[in-house]
């Protein structure tokens, strides 16, 4: 670097600059170079970077499904509905069948996503028990989706849910209770 | 930091290999054309990264390419910007390896001792245009599956082992499924994984010789054993050059951020083009090969019939033929391009050649009328397809008589309606017959345009009858009211869409050669021409015919 300044004796002066004497030529196109590599970086891997990651903060569409008369609800049990859904996957659209637990309590109803907390797997409700019991590794939920035992380490996932003219439906995006 | 940098430098050697290739000296003389090689690196980085995002959101099978690559566009953050920026990348990487080959060519830098080097920047631009030809096809939009059909069949013309070159390259009989995989897997596995290989060789063996210097003239006495003499006179120039980094570097670096400012813009403001989806069976698209290939495309129209072969097969081959053996026959001492007249002219012909076809082909006239679609339109038609809406209801006749015909939906229903009607048929029409599909919002929205597409007539102002009154009169006539020494309009609608009429009045020459009307452009503003397009385009025939299907 030294020989190459002292072979390159023009200086160049950068005005505001705090260093005494300016920098030299050679310092001052790798100061360049580096600035010009870092805002190409930038511009280019800022882009690339902001869509790979923008699964994070991108939100999930999802229409309102009509699954359930209000009136055909049993009162104080919950029920597993089946219900046909059309679900936009990325640019696929997918027709389907899934399931949720509803349960209509005092006016209202309640909707479980039907995974169990743990690990995802498909958990029944025992009437004799009064509670949700999952299969896998032994986890007990109350009708409240509340763990009593086992490991799943949260109550049991709720989708958002709308009454209208005695339709229920669902909104089946995973909402921690 | 000092302690750090020795302990690395002990373990890897890099102060050694720093040396090597950030402080050598570059020969006295090397100017800005030199940049071009740095720049084609720089934008192999561009459509690797860009090429990287674009592989997470693709899917290579006819059914889902287009929908996937659309998107890309509209629902990935900066995808829009980032496919824009690897479509402009290309182009720019192919013309930028073209003129990087010129530069060596007209300073003869493929001299000994760097035949090695030119060879392998030969099959790099080969290698670049491969990158080309396989990317254009994956959107499988009109302009990927006509240009590939196009192209295919050109391979397929190879005498002798044209039928199997056609096959080989389709994958199959015909271009489908097996293609766009094909290409898919070329683009992204082979293509690169060539291009790394060939870059290496081809980096290695320009920091090994060095960087030719600039041609010098002999004059009348140019020495014949002149290996030696040449290598002593590089090394001169080498001493008195300066060091690689950061004083060519920086040369490098501003010719990068000249194309990455430009490439920024253009990705911004026009993106990469994406056509109708592919249709193999549509007879009014004009079939257009990527600008760089048009040349070629041009060339075929030179060479009618039978000689069609010396454009497709014989002079493609010639000019790779006569790239990758031409430092083995040129071997003079003479590098200087006034010091080499035939090598020189030849190749200023070649350029001129090239692109003067390429021009001609940009120019030339597209024989079918460019059709001016809605894009929501065309996806709502699609839907209308994929949900089989024509089991039950019929447009133009073909279709079910289970539900109401079609036809003039768009002139009978406001959008509104269309969309609740959608969303659950029932609650607009108790008793409708027709199920409640659980439509997603976007599809409602496709098929609401395709719908309110159907029976209306484009939308113009009450200024437009006056505009055709003061223009177009004098020679058209509208129902029996004008001239009848040009074409009667009375029909026009039934015949085109509004977008080829503007056209059409804006340069009628530039869609038909023989057209004897005047074009409009610079009488009439672009409202102004837009707004008599669409009255032109409304004059149909009274009704839309709606024929009833007949009963099985």
């Amino acid at each position: 670097m030294d020989q190459r300044a002292d072979k390159c004796p023009r200086e160049i002066n950068v005005p505001g600059s705090e260093q005494e004497g300016g920098l030299s030529r050679g310092e001052f196109l790798t100061l360049a170079i580096l600035s010009a590599g870092a805002l190409a970086g930038a511009v280019l891997g800022g882009s690339a970077l902001g869509a790979f990651l923008s699964p994070a903060w991108k939100e999930k569409k999802e229409d309102w499904i009509a699954v359930a008369d209000f009136d055909s609800l049993p009162e104080g049990t919950p029920a597993l509905v089946n219900y046909d859904q059309r679900r936009a996957d990325g640019w696929v659209v997918e027709e389907g069948r899934s399931s949720v637990w509803l349960l209509k309590e005092k006016g209202s109803v309640t909707a479980f996503d039907p995974h169990c907390t743990h690990l995802g797997c498909p958990y029944r409700w025992d009437a004799a028990k009064e509670a949700f019991l999952c299969p896998c590794h032994s986890g007990v939920f109350n009708k409240q989706g509340v763990v009593q035992s086992g490991p799943p380490p949260r109550p049991l996932d709720r989708y958002g849910v709308r009454v209208q003219q005695g339709i229920v439906s669902i909104l089946p995006s995973r909402q921690s209770a | 930091m000092k302690q750090i940098l020795d302990w690395l430098d002990e373990r890897t050697g890099w102060r050694k290999l720093k040396a090597a290739l950030l402080d050598r000296k570059i020969p006295k003389g090397v100017n800005w054309l030199y940049t071009l090689g740095s720049l084609l690196a720089f934008l192999f980085v561009l459509q690797a990264v860009t090429g990287i995002l674009l592989a997470m959101h693709y899917s290579p099978s006819p059914d889902h390419a287009y929908q996937s690559v659309v998107y890309f566009q509209n629902e990935v953050f900066m995808g829009r910007f980032i496919r824009g920026l690897h479509r402009w990348g290309a182009s720019a990487m192919v013309l930028v390896a073209f003129l990087h080959m010129l530069r060596v060519y007209f300073m003869a830098a493929y001299k000994h001792p760097r035949e090695a080097t030119w060879l392998s920047g030969v099959a790099l631009l080969l290698v670049v245009v491969g990158f080309g030809f396989t990317g254009y096809l994956l959107p499988w939009d009109q302009k990927a599956y006509w240009a590939t059909m196009v192209g295919s069949k050109i391979a397929g013309q190879t005498p002798l082992i044209g039928a199997y070159v056609g096959k080989i390259m389709k994958g199959g009989e015909d271009l489908g499924a097996l293609t766009l995989t094909r290409f898919y897997a070329l683009h992204m596995l082979v293509l690169p994984a060539a291009l790394l290989g060939m870059v290496a060789v081809h980096l290695f063996l320009v920091v090994w010789h060095g960087i030719s210097a600039n041609p010098r003239r002999f004059g009348k006495d140019a020495p014949k054993d002149w290996h030696k003499q040449d290598h002593d006179h590089y090394v001169a120039m080498k001493e008195r050059g300066q060091s690689f980094f950061p004083y060519v570097v920086a040369k490098d670096m501003a010719v990068i951020m000249v194309v990455l400012a430009v490439l920024v813009v253009l990705a911004k403001h026009l993106g990469a083009e994406l056509e109708p989806l592919a249709d193999p069976t549509d007879i009014h698209y004009n079939p257009r090969p990527e600008w760089y290939f048009l040349f070629l495309f041009q060339l075929l129209k030179a060479f009618p019939g039978s000689l069609e072969t010396v454009a497709t097969v014989v002079l493609p081959g010639l000019g790779v033929g006569f790239l990758l053996t031409l430092p083995f026959w040129d071997t003079s001492a003479r590098r200087h391009p006034l010091e080499r007249p035939v090598l020189t002219t030849l190749g200023v012909l070649v350029v001129a050649g090239i692109g003067a076809l390429t021009f001609q082909g940009v120019m030339a006239p597209n024989t079918n009328a460019a059709m001016a679609r809605d894009p929501q339109v065309e996806a709502g038609r699609r839907k209308f397809t994929e949900l089989r809406c024509q089991s039950c209801h019929s447009i133009n006749g073909s279709g079910g008589l289970v539900g109401p015909a079609l036809d003039l939906e768009g002139a009978k229903r406001e959008k509104d309606w269309l969309a609740g009607h959608f969303r659950d048929p029932q609650s607009l029409k108790p008793g409708s017959k027709m199920p409640n599909f659980k439509l997603l919002d976007s599809e409602v929205e496709v098929l609401v345009a395709y719908m309110s597409s159907l029976g209306v007539g484009p939308k113009f102002t009450a200024n437009a009858p006056k505009l055709f009154a003061d223009h177009c009169m004098d020679c058209h006539m509208i129902k029996g009211k004008g001239d009848d020494s040009g074409p009667d309009l009375t029909k026009e609608g039934d015949n085109r869409e509004a977008g080829w009429i503007a056209q059409y009045i804006r340069s009628p020459d530039a869609l038909y050669e023989k057209a004897e009307m005047p074009g409009f452009g610079k009488k009439l503003n672009k409202a102004e021409i837009d707004d008599l397009a669409a009255y032109l385009s409304a004059q149909r025939a009274e009704q839309p015919q709606v024929k009833k299907a007949p009963k099985k």
